[in-house]
């Protein structure tokens, strides 16, 4: 497969990924490249950063991406995770008015599947889930909030998460984590690249 | 064991370092400070190396003595302090200056760096802005020599690598931002700086996925009014990019004043990181 590197500023290198591939085993090989300072895995793109005196080999990069993404056996096992949710959000109601389903409907359809973290970023400990039931996907809100609580459990477009911190943000809340911590000054992000999450409703 | 106390603040001071690379993958961006060259003139002149934290001040401060401390400044002015003397940083014209103190601001390191990351509340003293009050302890490493990197230069132009986003708005955008007016918004902190002037024009399609981002990409979101990233910037986002700011001139961006003019001229290629210090 081709593999362009295109350059974004002088300090990294920017990667189009196919749509298929082990996104995890990518993201553990690019991290382990020599003069590789950090290593990004979204859905479609990869980034790698470097000092731009001491940029990594071309090469090392291009075979890392082909022979990560054609190998899918490859990479660290992914974890599981069961987070308890509280179904209390804000935009719970006024989205189930949205999708024209019951309150009940929205909490079991959002938790009934396994999700994928797709990828890891916005802020320290966020994933972005996929593969949330098509009847729950709505765009985000039209005005976004100053301020969504943290741990709340939220969704938009194709997504769900849970917020880590109190920040700006236009996604649905539709409830609040239980026991579960997404960031630690300790160890980091408690999810990573490729985890499974199961959410589990809390009975009120 | 020496340290200092916060007797005044005004505006943000954070304690700030070279960052913490090596977590963009978990969501943390590097951080570090908003003007590296700073930074190092501060530690330079109390005999730190470069990269020791530092008081970060978008603003004023002042602070006391707790204990005998040797402070410094970004201008290279120093001062021993016997206990409880004081001493004061004040941006007046300047963006952001630094306050350094002989061993460095000895706050634990969290995941690999002491500088304060706000959004997560991380690093620093205890994650927030500091305030009257707080008491802040010196590090005691031995004094090393270095050089401190020359002046900036306000004027020179940024450079900026195109793309990679360019094929996700008009043909003239590139064009524009480096023709336009533009200045620095005073909506700017330490996640971005936004560059007020006229709109550059619209992303012509939102493809609601997001992608990796790194410091001094400038991101052109709806409203046409583009924003560059700053060291505590979200590791992701979905507007297109529609250039990069090298690495060796996001500190000289940093340090302009709200209000001043950024003028931005297109390149091409790899630059040396002869600007950046401690190299």
């Amino acid at each position: 497969m081709e593999v362009v590197l295109e350059p974004f500023g002088d300090a990294a290198w920017r990667v189009r990924l196919p749509e298929q591939g082990n996104r995890r085993a990518l993201l553990d090989s690019l991290r382990g490249l020599p003069q590789v300072l950090d290593a990004v895995v979204c859905e479609r793109h990869a980034v790698v950063t470097f000092e731009p005196a001491a940029p990594p080999s071309e090469a090392s990069v291009r075979e890392a991406v082909a022979s990560a993404l054609t190998a899918p056996e490859q990479g660290s096992a992914p974890s599981m995770h069961r987070i308890p949710v509280r179904y209390d959000g804000a935009d719970l109601d006024d989205l189930a008015r949205t999708v024209a389903l019951s309150r009940d409907d929205v909490i079991s359809l959002h938790a009934a599947p396994v999700y994928v973290v797709a990828a890891m970023g916005f802020l320290p400990g966020f994933g972005y889930l996929r593969g949330l039931d098509a009847r729950l996907v709505v765009p985000r809100r039209a005005s976004p909030r100053q301020h969504v609580p943290p741990l709340s459990v939220a969704i938009a477009g194709p997504y769900t998460g849970v917020y880590p911190f109190s920040s700006p943000g236009g996604w649905h809340l539709l409830g609040t984590a239980v026991g579960f911590s997404p960031f630690d000054a300790l160890r980091g992000a408690t999810l990573a690249l490729g985890d499974r999450v199961r959410f589990v409703p809390e009975s009120p | 064991m020496s340290g200092l106390v916060v007797v005044r603040v005004a505006g943000l001071a954070t304690v700030q370092d070279r960052g913490r690379p090596g977590r963009m993958h978990e969501g943390v961006p590097v951080g570090g400070a908003l003007v590296p060259e700073l930074l190092a003139r501060a530690n330079a002149a109390v005999d730190n190396a470069w990269d020791e934290a530092a008081i970060e001040v978008l603003g004023s401060i002042a602070v006391a003595a707790a204990g005998p401390l040797f402070v410094g400044n970004d201008a290279g002015d120093v001062c021993v302090l016997s206990d409880g003397e004081t001493w004061s940083v004040d941006c007046q014209g300047a963006r952001v200056r630094y306050l350094a103190v002989r061993g460095g601001i000895d706050v634990p390191r969290v995941l690999g760096g002491r500088g304060t990351l706000l959004s997560a509340g991380l690093g620093g003293h205890e994650g927030r802005p500091l305030r009257r009050g707080d008491s802040l302890a010196a590090g005691s490493g031995p004094p090393v020599q270095t050089e401190a990197p020359l002046t900036l230069d306000p004027l020179a132009p940024l450079r900026v690598v195109p793309g990679p986003d360019l094929d996700r708005v008009g043909p003239d955008v590139l064009e524009r931002l480096v023709s336009s007016q533009l200045t620095v918004d005073p909506r700017s902190d330490r996640a971005g700086v936004r560059l007020a002037g006229p709109p550059l024009g619209r992303p012509l399609a939102d493809t609601g996925v997001s992608a990796p981002m790194v410091r001094g990409a400038i991101q052109l979101p709806p409203d046409g009014v583009p924003i560059v990233l700053g060291p505590d910037h979200p590791t992701t986002g979905g507007y297109p990019v529609i250039g990069t700011v090298v690495r060796a001139d996001h500190g000289r961006l940093a340090a302009l004043r709200v209000g001043a003019r950024v003028r931005l001229v297109a390149v091409g290629g790899q630059f040396s990181a002869a600007a950046t210090p401690g190299r």
